[in-house]
């Protein structure tokens, strides 16, 4: 089958799962990206200044163009799309630049569980039609190890450090490390400055430095002089976060692991709350692995993640969702969405 | 020597000082020091070097697109540009002057904040509270980026800087700045203050020369010591 027959008939299967074409602009506006996304992003970004000086930007990836696109739209989009059609980023292989993305979002997903399944579902319904045999699908949850920190004992900001630096395996394992060998506050310096602690709590609190009230400066440092630190219970937690990150196993004995997993580590029973939305993905009448390890090289997930690859292990397809990303795209509040996208590149060969 | 050999020399500051008494201390004597208006000078004797001043940043442009073999500049500079600009350079020789440190200063009143780590949590708390991104002002957007997010900072945006960094966080302009210095003097007369681990790069004046012309310019390159 030719990659455009590929793609005719998975939109075939798009369009009957409900879903209804959605078509992003191509040029954003760079500010609003980089405001959002961080400067970390411009490196893939393919910019341009316009006539009035404006930095814009072609799309670089069609799920946040969709989301953007949706912001825009207000109510009057529909929340079930699908979207079909190239994304551009600067890469130093030239094949690279244009990237075609088939793929399709829920937002403003209301029942988490049945949209999960329902994006998974139509993935792989899709993928049968295009007569790809033998499949495996790989599944995690990233919202796990956030419910897995939340019951350890650790300062809070070790906490919120490292849920926000679960995406970046290579760092997250310097963090631990710190973790493990207590080097994070050095006695000798915060004894140098709490000297100015005392004098900075006599002026005027509300008086800014570099955009920040000198109260905000003051209890944050009070904070972070007051952190418990048991070089004991870290290298407790560490170890607790490295088996976690070592769980590998099918689907359906999901709830066995972990709780082998939380016996071993004498953790309270209810640390998993909610497993109700891989559970329900045992559905799939598919060969499915879960791992801990997992949906980790991508920041705006937040919940369920999966990767489908065909009998040689290529990846084909992979999907997530990712309830923080239209917040941090401007929307006024929380918005829930899900989605996926198909690997037309590895489906050909 | 037969062929001519072009030189690139910084035209101000201590790099330029620094420079000539390189070539000095080799025997070589320059018949203009680049002080007047004058931006072009020989070596005594050695009528086949020609030597042009230029700003220093512009040494290693020129070096790169082939109107210099050889220049002297900062390795801040090099670090700072382009990949494809650093391909064509070599770095012949790391000189005893002209050293400095590229690094992250921040307000000295920022107590709480002593290394990048202390950054990168105040970078998350600015965007949660304010809904913008701390902004970090610079003449070098390439080492910062790099430096910071290698460092797990991500949640900042850049101001381009051309020079007076240091007053940057004071007039509402950024937050906090990287920026080149020597001895740390002009960072504390601004009120700011280095972070423990903020160093971004070591840098020092280095002999740099075009990596294609390489087989033309050993025998010369390798006489100066």
């Amino acid at each position: 089958m030719k990659s455009k027959n590929y793609s005719e008939n998975i939109i075939k299967v798009f369009k009957k799962d409900g879903f209804v074409l959605s078509e992003p602009d191509v040029l954003l506006d760079s500010d609003y990206i980089i405001e959002r996304s961080g400067e970390n992003f411009r490196k893939i970004m393919l910019t341009f200044e316009d006539d009035t000086g404006k930095s814009m930007c072609l799309r670089p990836d069609l799920t946040v163009a969709s989301c953007i696109k949706y912001l825009k739209d207000n109510s009057k989009a529909n929340s079930k799309i699908y979207y079909s059609g190239q994304a551009y980023r600067r890469s130093k292989s030239l094949k690279k630049v244009v990237n075609y993305q088939l793929g399709l979002e829920i937002f403003g997903s209301k029942n988490k569980s049945l949209d999960d399944l329902k994006v998974l579902k139509t993935i792989t319904n899709s993928i049968n039609k295009i007569k790809i045999k033998n499949i495996s699908i790989k599944v995690g949850d990233v919202s796990l190890f956030k419910q897995l920190i939340d019951s350890l004992k650790i300062p809070e900001r070790w906490r919120m450090r490292l849920k926000r630096h679960f995406w970046r395996p290579k760092y997250f394992e310097d963090l631990l490390k710190r973790l493990e060998t207590n080097s994070d506050v050095d006695p000798a310096t915060v004894e140098l400055d709490k000297k100015k602690f005392f004098e900075m709590k006599n002026i005027d609190q509300n008086k800014e430095v570099a955009s920040r009230k000198v109260s905000e400066i003051i209890s944050r440092f009070d904070r972070k002089i007051k952190d418990p630190r048991s070089f004991k219970e870290n290298k407790k937690t560490v170890k607790i976060i490295k088996d976690f990150l070592k769980i590998n196993c099918p689907l359906d004995k999901l709830e066995k692991t972990l709780n082998n997993f939380i016996n071993n580590n004498k953790l309270s029973k209810s640390v998993f709350n909610d497993l109700s939305s891989l559970k329900n993905l045992s559905r799939l009448n598919s060969k499915i692995i879960f791992s801990t390890n997992f949906g980790r090289d991508i920041e705006y997930y937040s919940g369920v993640v999966f990767e489908i690859y065909n009998s040689s292990k290529k990846e084909i397809a992979r999907g997530g969702r990712y309830d923080g990303l239209l917040k941090s795209l401007g929307a006024g509040k929380n918005i829930s969405a899900v989605g996926a996208a198909i690997n037309l590149n590895n489906l050909k060969t | 020597m037969k062929s001519l050999i072009t030189i690139g020399l910084p035209s101000k500051g201590r790099l330029r000082e620094g420079a000539i008494q390189f070539f000095e201390k080799n025997n070589f004597k320059l018949t203009s020091n680049g002080g007047d208006r004058n931006y072009f000078a020989k070596f005594e004797n050695y009528p086949n070097i020609k030597i042009i001043y230029l700003h220093a940043k512009e040494i290693i442009q020129r070096i790169s697109d082939d109107t210099l073999d050889i220049g002297i500049s900062g390795l801040d500079l090099l670090n700072e540009s382009a990949a494809n600009l650093k391909q064509k350079i070599e770095v012949k020789k790391k000189l005893d002057f002209g050293s400095a440190n590229v690094v992250v200063a921040i307000p000295n009143d920022w107590i709480d904040v002593q290394t990048v780590a202390d950054l990168e949590e105040v970078s998350f708390d600015f965007r949660d509270k304010k809904n913008t991104r701390l902004r970090v002002a610079t003449k070098y957007p390439n080492l910062t980026n790099n430096f910071l997010v290698s460092k797990g900072v991500t949640q900042y945006k850049l101001v381009t800087s051309l020079g007076a960094t240091e007053t940057y966080p004071f007039i509402g302009s950024s937050e906090i700045i990287t920026d080149i210095t020597s001895t740390g003097k002009t960072l504390k007369d601004n009120n700011l203050r280095i972070l423990k681990d903020g160093l971004i790069l070591k840098s020092q004046a280095c002999l740099f020369y075009s990596k294609k012309k390489a087989a033309k310019l050993q025998p010369f390159l390798n006489s100066l010591k």
